[in-house]
């Protein structure tokens, strides 16, 4: 998402109007309420919320935690657009001309209290696209001796996904989302994708065959407003587009993915490699003294055992 | 204690979440696609009752009125301008949305974030074609306009 960086040093308005969207569980009850803020510079509107929660109304429910947009836990609906309130400033959504701003709860997930949403089915479907490493040989599985061995080309492949905080803003945003229940959501199908362009994962024939078989990623329309609003780039539009490629190529029986194996245990400790004649050491640093010192990951450890 | 239930349904395709020509032309030509689909569908089954009717009659008494209704202005012409408008649209977005989605093509490749943050799929070559339908959409609506009633 474009955020304004230069709303940070732009002064609000003196007071902002903030309209929340409300619910009350025990009595069914939907309602706009305004709350007066006054504002300083350097406000988000998470800011405005504690205010509100301390000074007027303690009623008020929404979720936050880290602050600084890293547990992805404060996503509202800020003037009709998926945020983090954490990230957006009061700055950017309310004008001299125009000091209001609107917050409802994130779309398409359950309300259970105000701004408070209910994620059961977002975790659920993330956990259906079985997010973890697959690996054939169990006994490896269970009990690893050492990493796999990864090419940089590789890692830039997926790395991308992973960055991925699961603060359901993406699904918010999602028209196909909105309108069919059964849909993964670009979230998990990211992660799905995340799995699968991984060369350590040896499960690519179960995950297509389950991808293929749910038949979600064929549902995108790439209208990638879930890349718009994502807070960390992670470009889920993108991670589905390579996924149904990978689907259409996999039903043509084109489909080719090179696996990591796990590195080859040494077979002998090797004598260290000497400095080059042109390195000088540096003045007062006894060069022997810390080739006696211990590594930091023994040698042993990584020899046969 | 009941939980409300907060999904927008097919009417969720019409809230635009902030998206905007230049931000994000992807969500816009999703909202036109989809107009444009339903507006076709309107047309074709207009299209199969006019043609049913007027073609009992002859295809000389057919084209007559064929010209005589779509070549001046009237509510007739101007709802077949707009299906034409749509036909043109809906087939050349289907056709950039055939070669991203199909084939994954022009949505660039996945790379470590970095300043101004935005996401491969939407800096690759697809956000230019997006530009390249909406100017040959109207180019070509334009001449279909020209043809229809001032030729």
């Amino acid at each position: 998402m474009p955020v304004d960086l230069k709303a940070v040093t732009r002064r609000p308005p003196e007071t902002v109007k903030i309209w929340v969207r409300r619910f009350h569980p025990e009595k069914g009850a939907t309602w706009w309420q305004s709350y007066e803020v006054k504002t300083h510079r350097g406000m988000t509107v998470l800011d405005a919320l504690l205010k509100i929660k301390a000074e007027t109304d303690h009623t008020l429910v929404f979720r936050y935690s880290c602050r600084m947009g890293v547990c992805g836990s404060c996503g509202l609906v800020v003037n009709g657009e998926p945020r983090l309130s954490c990230q957006t400033q009061i700055a950017e959504k309310a004008t001299q001309e125009k000091p209001e701003i609107r917050l409802e709860p994130l779309y398409n997930f359950p309300v259970l209290r105000d701004l408070l949403t209910d994620f059961s089915e977002f975790f659920e479907k993330h956990r259906k696209v079985r997010p973890y490493l697959i690996r054939l040989d169990k006994e490896e599985r269970e009990n690893p001796k050492l990493e796999y061995e990864q090419r940089p080309e590789e890692l830039e492949e997926y790395y991308e996904y992973t960055l991925c905080i699961s603060c359901g803003l993406c699904a918010a945003a999602c028209p196909v989302y909105a309108s069919n229940p059964k849909f993964l959501g670009p979230h998990a199908l990211a992660q799905a994708y995340r799995y699968l362009a991984d060369s350590r994962d040896e499960g690519w024939r179960l995950r297509l065959e389950e991808l293929d078989e749910d038949g979600s990623a064929y549902r995108c329309h790439f209208a990638a407003s879930c890349s718009y609003v994502c807070p960390k780039v992670v470009d889920p539009a993108g991670a589905i587009q390579r996924l149904r490629r990978a689907l259409l190529t996999y039903k043509f029986r084109l489909f080719r993915k090179r696996t990591a194996k796990p590195v080859e245990p040494m077979k002998e400790a090797k004598p260290t490699v000497p400095l080059p004649p042109e390195a000088e050491p540096i003045e007062g640093v006894d060069l022997s003294a810390l080739e006696r010192e211990e590594a930091l990951i023994p040698k042993q450890k990584l020899l046969e055992d | 204690m009941k939980a409300q239930k907060n999904r927008l349904g097919v009417l969720g395709s019409f809230k635009l979440m902030g998206a905007n020509l230049r931000d994000n032309p992807e969500r816009v030509a999703f909202l036109m696609h989809r107009i444009t689909g339903i507006i076709l569908v309107g047309f074709i089954f207009a299209h199969i009752i006019s043609t049913n009717s007027l073609a009992r009659n002859g295809w000389e008494h057919w084209m007559a009125v064929e010209v005589e209704h779509l070549r001046t202005l009237n509510p007739i012409s101007l709802a077949f301008f707009i299906a034409m408008g749509a036909a043109v649209f809906h087939g050349l977005n289907g056709i950039r949305l055939l070669l991203v989605e199909a084939l994954a093509l022009w949505i660039g490749r996945p790379e470590k974030p970095k300043p101004p943050y935005v996401a491969p799929s939407l800096k690759g070559f697809q956000r230019r074609a997006i530009y390249a339908v909406f100017a040959l959409w109207l180019i070509i609506w334009a001449a279909i306009g020209y043809v229809m009633f001032l030729w």
